[in-house]
């Protein structure tokens, strides 16, 4: 699996290349727009982490080119400017994910691997957090790498809450994932399902927690 | 005469030392005054002087017909005896009991022939006025002089003068007074366009640097003090695009080295140094990110048709503190409406306000304690935290850059609740803070809902 690295500075691009191969990516890396453009011509990559202020242009314009060539790569764009309109710019230009700098690596391997699992990206098929992991093909949840079951609509909580793990999931989508366009939803539905996944989980031993902002919606950790 | 009166007003103001009106409606009113003071006394006085002179051109006239009549009635006999006949019909009117008119005739030598009033023989006395003709009968000359004597003058010219006053005198003051009144509608009517400029030049801001000045319907003489302004606009606006510019170029110069600094750190061997390092990079990149954003709030151009929806923001920032929230074994929910807010104001800004109360409030709120977030339908947001609450003597303190209340447990620069006040006065909102009486700080920032009229920056788009 190779990533391609669009970033002008030699000294960070080295750097993060160094960061991916230690998380296990080996990457190529490209300073400017025009190479960028030939490099994914030539090659075909798992994803790409693409700075926006390039010497021979602005990277957003690469990545307008990639989608309106309908092509599929996954793209981190990384950033100096860390505004919330550059962001929506940056997403409706076709991104995946938006990262400024400065940034941990850590987060940085967080959010390509986030963007690779991706219902059609290569780490696809399977979630994971703590004990528990989570196969988006088979549905099939493991505790300690023993087969669990777990009823449906948790089954769907669980998945959500477990592709954006760490992060808070809106009570809206939770509910559009699990219900998706049946309706007329009872108002307290997520709420049961939760608990109910809450008590199923801790019943099998799952060293996960699923946090409750009230308001807002729910996240999944690992528990502390 | 209203703007011949301003124009002297306003070319000699400094020189001639006249009362100084800082309105010009006034400075004409108060010129206008005067003008009428002086016309209404000047004019009666001259119209006066043109009647008198003109009566008495007619009574002259009169005077000189009459006397042509009586000369026309001297007649020199051939034994050079000259005679005079006066009309029976004329009788009457020179007779003494009669006592109006009077006629004297007199020979070359002045030698008195004939007269009216034998008593007197002269009618150049004070009240008499009169005029007097030469006839030249069979070579000899003879002076007729007919007077009449003022004080019995005829009734209808006397009332004509005297009534003068009293009955045609007082109607300029009237007529004065209402072209008055017509040039201060004029002039107001001729202002209006620049009391709209300056309605529209209040807008204009650090914030608002689009707006310009409109130059349709204004005043031709004033034209070129309001493109020249305009022009001084567009020279401004273009220094703060130059600095946006490097408001950008900067995050881009100080972020990426942090960035190499940040990953090169991460690279060390694992020790107590590199969580050091760390921690050194994590404080100074919040401080360059607070002030990158600053800067950025310092040049921001608002639209003032935009609008947000207030619930929405609060529940994204909500979301985004809420892991560090959980991490520090603290919590932080969303109350209040559950309906949108539509509030006006940019949806980015509001959300960098809030996000910098809400860190603030899970900073300062002791573990195991929750910050709500509350908003209201009335286009409030409460922030509360169950903290040690702020001294009534530091809460206008706090929203001053650089300020921190507790040197040694804060990890920033002191910006984030100045970052708030920025958001705050660009939409012309308002922030309070308050102590609980259970314990704690709320803060409330009170924006205007997008429904209500007329926001100070939004009061006329281009």
């Amino acid at each position: 699996m190779r990533l391609l690295i669009v970033e002008d500075n030699v000294e960070l691009s080295r750097l993060v290349a160094n960061g991916l191969a230690a998380a296990g990516y080996e990457s190529d890396i490209v300073g400017s727009t025009e190479e960028a453009r030939e490099a994914v011509h030539n090659v075909t990559y798992a994803a790409m982490i693409l700075d926006l202020g390039l010497p021979d242009g602005d990277g957003l314009s690469v990545l307008r080119e990639l989608r309106r060539q309908m092509e599929p790569l996954p793209v981190l764009v990384l950033t100096a400017r860390g505004g919330v309109q550059d962001r929506v710019n940056g997403l409706r230009s076709g991104a995946d994910d938006y990262l400024a700098k400065p940034f941990a690596m850590e987060e940085l391997v967080a959010r390509l691997e986030a963007i690779l699992r991706r219902p059609g990206q290569l780490l696809g098929r399977s979630l994971r957090l703590a004990n528990l992991v989570y196969d988006t093909e088979s549905r099939q949840i493991f505790i300690d790498d023993k087969p669990r079951i777990i009823s449906s609509r948790e089954t769907s909580v669980l998945e959500i809450l477990l592709r954006r793990q760490g992060r808070v999931v809106p009570k809206k989508n939770v509910e559009d994932h699990i219900f998706g366009l049946e309706g007329e939803v009872a108002s307290n539905a997520v709420e049961v399902y939760v608990s109910r996944l809450r008590k199923q989980l801790t019943e099998h031993g799952a060293k996960v927690v699923i946090h409750t902002i009230r308001g807002v919606g729910y996240m999944m950790a690992e528990e502390k | 005469m209203a703007w011949g009166g301003f124009q002297i007003g306003s070319l000699t103001g400094s020189t001639v030392r006249a009362p100084s009106f800082k309105s010009l409606i006034s400075r004409i009113v108060f010129l206008h005054i005067i003008a009428v003071a002086v016309v209404a006394i000047f004019l009666p006085l001259v119209l006066f002087w043109l009647l008198n002179s003109e009566i008495d051109q007619l009574h002259r006239a009169a005077m000189r017909a009459q006397a042509e009549t009586l000369a026309e009635r001297i007649a020199v006999q051939g034994d050079g005896k000259v005679t005079f006949n006066l009309p029976e019909s004329l009788r009457g009117l020179y007779s003494e009991a009669y006592g109006r008119y009077q006629y004297d005739i007199r020979d070359d030598e002045g030698r008195l022939l004939f007269s009216s009033h034998r008593k007197t023989g002269d009618v150049s006395s004070d009240t008499i006025s009169g005029a007097e003709v030469t006839q030249t009968v069979d070579s000899a000359t003879f002076h007729i002089r007919v007077g009449e004597d003022l004080s019995h003058r005829d009734v209808i010219t006397d009332d004509i003068v005297s009534n003068f006053f009293r009955r045609v005198g007082w109607i300029t003051i009237p007529i004065l007074l209402i072209l008055l009144a017509i040039d201060i509608f004029i002039f107001r009517r001729a202002i209006a366009p620049l009391w709209r400029a300056s309605e529209q030049a209040s807008n204009i801001g650090p914030a608002r640097t689009d707006i310009r000045l409109p130059t349709e319907q204004i005043p031709r003489e004033i034209v070129p003090l309001v493109t020249a302004v305009n022009q001084a606009l567009d020279r401004l606006e273009d220094g703060f695009r130059v600095q946006r510019q490097f408001t950008a170029d900067a995050a881009h110069q100080l972020r990426t080295p942090l960035a190499i600094l940040r990953t090169r750190i991460e690279t060390l061997g694992n020790s107590a140094v590199r969580q050091l390092l760390r921690d050194d990079i994590e404080g100074m990149s919040r401080i360059v990110a607070q002030l990158l954003e600053i800067a950025e709030l310092d040049t921001l151009v608002l639209d003032p048709g935009e609008t947000a929806d207030l619930r929405a923001v609060c529940a994204e920032v909500v979301g985004a503190i809420a892991p560090f929230a959980i991490a520090q074994h603290k919590d932080i929910a969303l109350k209040g409406a559950e309906e949108p807010v539509a509030v006006r104001g940019n949806a980015d800004m509001l959300q960098r306000a809030i996000f910098n109360l809400a860190e603030n409030a899970i900073k300062y709120t002791a573990p195991s304690t929750s910050v709500d977030v509350e908003v209201c339908g009335d286009g409030a947001v409460r922030v509360r935290d169950c903290g040690p609450g702020i001294r009534p003597s530091e809460q206008t303190l706090i929203f001053q850059r650089f300020w921190r209340g507790d040197h040694r447990h804060t990890d920033g620069a002191g910006l984030g609740l100045s970052i708030v006040r920025e958001v705050v006065d660009d939409h012309a909102a308002t922030v309070a803070v308050e102590n609980l009486p259970t314990g704690g700080a709320q803060f409330t920032l009170r924006f205007r809902l997008a429904g209500e009229a007329s926001a100070p920056w939004s009061a006329q788009p281009d």
